[in-house]
């Protein structure tokens, strides 16, 4: 009896699960059937919109100002301006600062004086940089320096971007890369005024002439760069034979990172020429910097560089400049500077009785930059390298500076 | 003998010559050694450990540069005060911008907070929008995607390889995104504080309201000004958690916090940017933590 009616109750079960099986099924097709038809009346409405849209956006093309059809704009080059200004205190009349001379190197009246020259207030420059990709193969940079009464081409050459094995090329008028600061603009020194070695050597511009640069990045993990440069020589310091070009510039810079934040970059360098009068003349150039990074912000610097001239006629004369800048935040830094002239076997005989050794100068800067793009530097310098109305004469300046660079994003400096 | 061992080897280290990858940021980096798999080598050029704005450009950068196949860019702006020059000058044709091997992934990302007017007086804001995208872990799968799409251009022999890593990866992350995902929904900070908009992208993710700045603008060292004003909000929206980087002074976050009884968390904004954050999963999961626990 038990056993009859769970039999039967077992059938019962099982008929009614395959039925309730078939009902989902069923329903679930419905559902599916639904599902269907909402779709395809998406698509429907999505169609017609798209039909509205192409309908509008051709009514909408007939209105449209037909009359930026050929503009330009997105072609235009990437503009930086930058402003350099200063007020200058000096213990020396301009008259007697005008007429400084390095004996053996400048003499009186032979001085160029572009930056912070007067006592009191000083716009150095005004200068436009601009930048701009040519064509696949080439990109153009220009910088004008417009001061006050003349305009100056600063540079302006075509780079190659395209050349195969780690070549590139350079034409037109550039600053050589010759040593360690030779390529940098006033503005993006260390400090405000220029090593006495450069400016003994080669004057404000430093070696910055028409001609023709190949560079070549050797595909290893140090890094190492090669380049030879074939320049005009229009540099009256050292060279100044423009019959012809006449100055051929070759280097060597290698960089390594001894941990991750302590890097190494050193270069050494040769600037051979002729001078006006037609005495060959070789400057060779050493330089190490040693970069500390302490955080994002912050970092410490340690530059050097020795330089060494010798003319054909037998002068040997050479001198050096070290420095140590220590980056505290974001907003402030602070350096010193100390320079020697080392060498100076030449013919001072026009300085007879006066003392021309121990040509020194002693520079301090502290520095403040609101935001990237503007910076204040108040800089202090003891220079002993000076005669003045034939007198040893040693001159302290005080530079306070504001430099601006507005516009294009320049890039931050190794 | 010896010379047909010499040419097998060339041969065979031919064949297998990997493909040299530089990416800017480390998290580009790490879905990029996702995606090539064993035939690429990667070179993330950005410490993590530094402000991304900020990277120094040393010297031996140029060296990676020269040597890349494909330079990979987080762009937006990022890389605009360090990069231009070091691609100028590392003289390598194949990622010059314009180049097949030069990608700028910020031209997949659908960008956010794009200002409406731009200056410098506002900052250093950024006219493509905001480009700390990384943040947002749904982006892996946009960057994924694009790097396999940019492999199989520049190593086509490799495609299949690429698409099949690619596969295998987004299986991966899709898994990982979901119990994230639900991990987040159950995420109790509902307003924080930052230092720079620097985690918008995962913020917006998952709904969590950013009440300001401790940079007055972006890139200004905090003011004082500023700073008591912050206070003031925080206390106003009850906000418990200040989202500090690992690379700015914490010094205004911990007095804000200080006066507010909010809590300072640094948060790292890339792979590798805290200890705890060295792979892609650690990073979005060490972020999650700071924020939420």
């Amino acid at each position: 009896m038990y056993k009859k009616l769970a039999l039967f109750s077992f059938f019962a079960a099982v008929s009614l699960m395959a039925e309730s099986e078939i009902d989902t099924l069923k329903t679930q097709l419905q559902e599916q059937q639904t599902m269907t038809q909402l779709l395809l009346k998406k698509v429907n409405d999505l169609e017609k919109k798209d039909a509205q849209k192409d309908k509008e956006t051709l009514e909408g093309a007939f209105l449209q100002n037909t009359s930026a059809s050929f503009s330009q704009n997105a072609y235009l080059p990437d503009i930086a301006l930058v402003l350099n200004m200063s007020a200058v205190g000096r213990d020396l009349s301009n008259t007697q600062y005008e007429n400084f001379a390095i004996p053996g190197f400048i003499d009186a009246t032979d001085a160029e004086l572009p930056f912070n020259k007067d006592r009191g207030f000083n716009l150095n420059y005004a200068e436009v940089a601009m930048h701009s990709v040519v064509d696949p193969y080439f990109e153009v940079y220009t910088i004008f320096h417009l001061k006050r009464t003349e305009f100056e081409i600063g540079e302006a050459y075509v780079l190659t971007t395209s050349l195969p094995e780690g070549l590139r090329i350079k034409a037109g008028k550039f600053k050589s890369s010759f040593g360690r600061i030779n390529e940098k603009h006033q503005h993006s020194w260390n400090f405000d005024e220029q090593p006495i070695i450069y400016k003994a050597l080669f004057g404000p511009d430093a070696i910055s002439d028409a001609g023709i640069q190949l560079q070549w990045v050797a595909p290893t993990d140090t890094y190492t760069m090669v380049g030879v440069e074939a320049m005009q020589g229009t540099n009256e310091r050292s060279f100044g034979d423009i019959e012809e070009n006449n100055l051929y510039t070759a280097y060597v810079k290698s960089s390594l990172d001894i941990t991750d934040d302590l890097s190494i970059l050193g270069g050494v360098s040769l600037a051979h020429g002729k001078t006006a009068t037609k005495e060959q003349s070789d400057v060779y150039g050493v330089d190490l910097t040693l970069r500390e990074q302490l955080g994002s912000y912050s970092a410490l610097i340690w530059q050097s560089e020795f330089l060494q001239r010798n003319k054909g006629t037998g002068e040997k004369q050479s001198g050096l400049y070290t420095e140590v800048v220590y980056q505290y935040n974001k907003n402030y830094s602070g350096g010193v500077r100390y320079e020697k002239i080392t060498k100076n076997q030449t013919d001072l005989s026009i300085y007879s009785g006066i003392d021309t050794d121990n040509l020194q100068k002693y520079t301090a800067m502290l520095q403040y930059k609101p935001f990237a793009f503007s910076r204040l530097r108040l800089e202090y310098s003891y220079d002993a390298t000076k005669i003045i109305d034939g007198q040893r004469t040693d001159i302290n300046t005080v530079i306070l500076s504001l430099n601006i660079a507005a516009g294009a994003h320049g890039a931050h400096a190794y | 003998m010896k010379k047909i061992l010499w040419a097998s080897l060339v041969l065979a280290s031919s064949l297998f010559a990997t493909l040299k990858i530089d990416t800017t940021y480390a998290t580009l980096g790490a879905v990029t050694q996702e995606v090539g798999g064993d035939l690429v080598e990667v070179h993330v050029l950005g410490s993590s450990k530094y402000d991304p704005h900020f990277i120094v450009p040393k010297p031996s950068l140029l060296s990676k540069l020269r040597r890349a196949d494909l330079l990979i860019i987080n762009g937006g702006g990022l890389e605009v005060g360090w990069l231009p020059p070091l691609i100028r000058s590392a003289n390598n044709r194949k990622i010059q911008p314009g180049a097949e091997g030069f990608l700028d992934m910020s031209h997949f990302i659908k960008m956010i907070d794009k200002p409406t007017s731009v200056s410098r007086a506002f900052g250093d804001i950024h006219a493509q929008g905001n480009p700390h995208y990384v943040t947002d872990p749904h982006q892996v799968i946009v960057m994924a995607k694009v790097i396999a799409k940019k492999l199989a251009q520049i190593d086509p022999s490799h495609t299949q390889n690429y698409q099949h890593n690619l596969e295998k990866f987004l299986k991966k992350w899709e898994a990982y995104l979901k119990k994230f995902d639900l991990k987040m929904s159950q995420c109790t900070t509902k307003k924080v504080l930052q230092y720079h908009e620097l985690y918008n992208y995962f913020l917006k993710r998952y709904g969590i309201v950013s009440v300001g700045n401790i940079e007055p603008l972006p890139g200004i060292t905090p003011s004082s000004k500023h700073t008591l004003e912050l206070i003031g909000t925080v206390k106003e929206n009850g906000v418990k958690k200040i989202l500090q980087d690992v690379y700015h002074d914490k010094k205004a976050a911990e007095f804000i916090a200080a006066k507010t009884g909010a809590k300072v968390v640094v948060v790292p904004h890339d792979v590798g940017s805290v200890k705890a954050a060295d792979t892609l999963e650690d990073f979005y999961n060490t972020m999650a933590k700071s924020i939420c626990n």
